[in-house]
């Protein structure tokens, strides 16, 4: 890209405009302005202030939906309580009555016709040359919109870095980063100045409250430096006041902020998540942080040292928030807020978790089976949970951890791990060890509450390899697979997700779901992500906390969608285009009954307990009791 | 009983020490499994068991990352041999073996033994350019032999250059050289209390290796071992009337002191 020459501004929230040659403009035009919080603006409108704002996004990265906001609407129908197609359907309640039945014929139309504006907007931007041409004409529509500044700002933040490109030389706003790490931290060598960087679907960004970068999804931190500082800024400055910048909209992207203690977490999305959304993803990169260091301890060390570089503590832990964000793209449990279990003939899931059960030593309290990054079994001490679901979230970040990195994969491993929704502030200790090198499928993890319990652990282990030897566990479950949509035996139903709201037998034990395989034609990773898309939008109307809505008949372009919730259940559904509604009804009522059937298999029943521990919840709940275990990593010794 | 599932009890354990990045992973494995590929950081501790003749050595390969810093007196707890890991390219790993890892060891056994290694031999020393993954027979045997004759480390070693070097187009950090790491030897004793002259010399176990090219590494794993072989069979001994060891016998009566220790 070519180096833009010139001198580049940013108006900031006091009211200041620098320059990046260091000069400072005082400009009261902007003062109190920026508390717009959610901007939708209408895509390539043709006044100047749009097409700016869209020049200027358009360097943060490109789109990948052609339709913004109004073609959603107009495919969607609701099913109306008067006209119940099926008695299956008799308990729905209508949310949603202005909606006509039937899908649009002209969507697809629309579609082309948004896509050919789309194409125009983005040529606005190559024939313009995004340096100069953009820098001035932003500025000089600084004070038009708030949330469109806000944006610029982000934008500008990029060329500032891209510009100049003058090394060692912060954000006026904060100074961030400029420090040096050594090289050998920088392997996320994605140059930042690219248009391919700009061009992710979805940045991730972590930065401390006094601005310090942490974790950035794309390229390293440091060379994303000011960028940090500037939505840090933003940040800061809308604390300051009452107003809490939580997102804003543009046409191409949405970014969304969240603050957890000290950390500030930033999501540049141009995914057309909502913001709710979004902001569950966020939730869990704060977990998966927590997971690693405590709560505790991240807010010790931030008492203690304002400025501390928490990136100190998580060098080497990229691979997992990487592997994490990628997982949330493309796995639906994330969405769902459910754990996918590997299906199973009960008999055999029955057996592993015996096995498991009769493996036990003090202070143990979970022991877990997984394979091909799938749950087998989970088995827990008694005591325990009495009285609290274990959450999915937490299994979501095991899952991920082990998934995540292949050091996992040689030798026995004994590591302090935090469950965050269990009890964000004390530590597990996690045995981990692969029942079946090389190839490494199968898992073994075992959590115990005891650091110094790892040997009487590692026996467990051999206890239950041994039975698993015994039985011949290993080749049955590597018979294993998930299944395929087809068994269903429902010829227009393409995939589906189902999530049951208690499983019988498991009352408050473990939000499950099941899904089958994704086949044609959702095989490519563009084809399936496209699917999981229309299943996120499905799930934010489901859920929108405005209006939220019981049934949703959806026809798109190449699939139609019907999402469901009940007080038992929350269906998705994808039929092929040509599904008539009656059809899709009795396909539901198909699928519902073939579930039923195959309960026992598709999800974890009757999970088992132990009790060894003689006290286990108390030392692993009791937070306060037990505060020395997130102290004990030591942490704070090296502040 | 299948043969995975028969219990190996260790009789001695080896920790291997020093700061995130170093290729004590690489090390590990060049030694157990005669290669040098792609290593991931290592999460929290990995636990390995080598038959070394009649006997099994637990060998810990530890994270060097700061987020677990505070389990490292829990796999040193009642360890025989320490080895400080230090990558030869980068003067800051040497410092930072003495600043967080050293006092890791006060959980070690009384004789506990201490070997400092600097790695990534090869990109300093020619000499550790080249392969010597050639002695694979050696790989299984199940007597101890002599030390083979492989170039002694220190003795023979040239000093490399002190400044830092180009190396396909990155500059280095500042190197190490066999002498500061003898220096922190000396240290090592002295923290320890222990008399140089009644402690092994800082020629025997000061090491450059390369887990790249297996320069040393074989030499380095073999002499602790046998230097560990007297615990082993003191151990042993002392194990005569309950012929099942304990595998948490380093646990016991030390499990309250260390946990105070530890923070
Ligand atoms: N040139 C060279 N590179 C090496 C050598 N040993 C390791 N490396 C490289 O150094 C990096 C780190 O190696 P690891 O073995 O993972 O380091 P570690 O000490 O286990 O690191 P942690 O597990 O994070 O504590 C890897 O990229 C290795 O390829 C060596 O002998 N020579
Ligand atoms: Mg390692």
């Amino acid at each position: 890209m070519a180096k833009p020459s010139g001198r580049y501004s940013t108006r900031h929230f006091d009211g200041t405009k620098t320059d990046w040659d260091g000069i400072m403009e005082r400009d009261n035009h902007q003062e109190g302005e920026a508390q717009g919080v959610k901007i939708c603006d209408p895509p390539c409108e043709s006044n100047p202030p749009a097409e700016t704002l869209a020049t200027s996004l358009s360097l943060l990265g490109n789109h990948m939906f052609p339709d913004p906001v109004e073609s959603k609407d107009s495919n969607v129908t609701t099913v109306n309580k008067e006209e119940p197609p099926d008695s299956l359907l008799s308990d729905v309640t209508a949310e949603e009555k202005s909606l006509d039945a039937e899908p649009h014929s002209d969507h697809v139309t629309k579609l082309q016709t948004e896509e050919t504006d789309n194409s125009e907007c983005q040529n606005n931007v190559s024939t313009q040359p995004p340096d100069r041409g953009t820098e001035d004409a932003a500025a000089d529509n600084d004070q038009s919109d708030s949330g469109e500044f806000v944006v610029t700002m982000l934008a500008k933040a990029k060329l500032e870095e891209q510009g100049i490109g003058v090394k060692g030389r912060s954000s006026p706003l904060l100074e961030a980063g400029t420090q040096e790490y050594p090289a050998f931290m920088s392997h996320r060598d994605e140059d930042v100045t690219a248009d391919s960087w700009r061009q992710h679907r979805k940045h991730v960004f972590v930065l401390s409250e006094a601005g310090k970068p942490i974790y950035s999804r794309y390229g390293s931190e440091e060379a994303l430096s000011s960028t940090m500082g500037v939505m840090m800024a933003l940040v800061s400055f809308v604390q300051s006041g009452d107003n809490i910048i939580r997102s804003v909209y543009s046409e191409e992207h949405t970014v969304v902020f969240l603050q957890k203690g000290p950390l500030v977490l930033v999501c540049v999305s141009s995914s057309r998540q909502t913001e709710q959304q979004l902001c569950g993803e966020l939730l869990y990169v704060y977990y998966q942080i927590i997971s690693m260091l405590t709560q505790a301890s991240i807010s010790r060390i931030f008492e203690h040292k304002k400025n501390y570089d928490l990136r100190r503590l998580l060098a080497g832990s990229e691979k997992i928030l990487d592997g994490l964000l990628n997982l949330v793209d493309s796995d639906p449990s994330f969405l769902l807020a459910a754990v996918h279990c590997l299906p199973l003939a009960s008999s055999l899931r029955d057996n592993l978790s015996q096995i498991l059960q009769k493996a036990i030593t003090p202070n143990l309290v979970f022991s877990i089976l997984i394979a091909k990054n799938q749950l087998l079994t989970i088995v827990q001490e008694k005591t325990v949970i009495e009285d609290t679901r274990l959450e999915p979230a937490d299994i979501h970040l095991l899952l991920n951890l082990i998934g995540a990195s292949s050091a996992f994969q040689a030798g026995e491993i004994w590591t302090p791990i935090c469950l965050p929704l269990f009890n964000p502030d004390c530590y597990f200790y996690a045995y981990i060890s692969y029942l079946d090198p090389p190839e490494c499928t199968v898992c073994l993890l075992l959590l115990s509450t005891d650091k110094e319990a790892f040997y009487a652990v590692a026996e467990c282990k051999r206890k239950i390899e041994e039975a698993m030897m015994a039985q011949n566990s290993l080749s049955l479950i590597d018979k294993v697979h998930s299944y395929s949509v087809s068994q269903v035996g429902v010829s227009d139903l393409r995939h589906f997700m189902y999530k049951p709201f208690d499983v019988p037998d498991n009352y408050r034990q473990l939000t499950q779901f099941t899904s089958p395989e994704m086949e044609a034609p959702y095989g490519s990773e563009e084809e399936k992500m496209r699917l999981l898309d229309l299943y996120r939008y499905m799930h934010s109307r489901i859920h929108s906390t405005s209006r939220p809505l019981k049934l949703i008949y959806h026809v798109a372009e190449r699939e139609t969608l019907l999402a469901w919730v009940t007080s038992k259940f929350e269906l998705y559904t994808c039929f092929s285009p040509l599904v008539t509604k009656a059809c899709a009804i009795t396909a539901i009522t198909k699928l519902l009954r073939w579930i039923k059937k195959e309960e026992d298999r598709l999800f974890i029943r009757y999970p088992p307990k132990y009790s060894t521990t003689p006290n286990p919840s108390k030392s692993s709940r009791g937070g306060k009791s037990d505060q020395q275990d997130s102290t004990d990593n030591g942490v704070l010794s090296l502040l | 009983m299948p043969e995975v599932s028969k219990m190996k009890k260790p009789d001695v354990k080896v920790v291997l020490l020093g700061d995130m990045n170093v290729g004590k992973t690489s090390l590990l494995h060049r030694y157990m499994e005669r290669k040098f590929k792609d290593t991931i950081s290592t999460v929290g501790g990995a636990f390995f068991l080598k038959q070394w003749g009649p006997y099994n050595i637990s060998i810990w390969d530890t994270a060097g990352r700061e987020q677990f810093h505070g389990l490292g007196s829990m796999y040193c707890r009642g360890a025989a041999a320490v080895i400080f890991t230090y990558d030869v390219t980068n003067w800051q790993s040497l410092a930072e073996l003495e600043e967080r890892f050293l006092s890791l060891t006060d959980t070690a056994n009384h004789d506990c033994i201490y070997a400092v290694v600097g790695n990534k031999a090869d990109i300093t020393d020619p000499k550790a350019q080249l392969s010597q993954d050639s002695d694979v027979a050696s790989k299984d045997r199940t007597e101890i032999e002599e030390e083979r004759t492989e170039p002694q480390v220190l003795s023979a070693c040239p000093t490399p250059p002190a400044s830092p070097v180009s190396f396909s187009g990155i500059t280095l950090h500042k190197q190490v050289t066999p002498e500061d790491a003898v220096a922190f030897y000396g240290r090592i004793l002295r923290y320890k209390g222990l008399e140089e002259k009644s402690s092994l010399p800082a020629e025997k176990m000061c090491f450059e290796t390369s887990a790249k090219t297996g320069y040393n590494v074989d030499t380095l794993f073999e002499a602790l071992f046998d230097l560990v072989l007297p615990s082993i069979l003191r151990k042993r001994s002392e194990n005569q009337e309950s012929p099942t060891v304990d595998l948490e016998e380093c646990r016991g009566a030390s499990n309250k002191r260390a946990r105070s220790a530890c923070c």
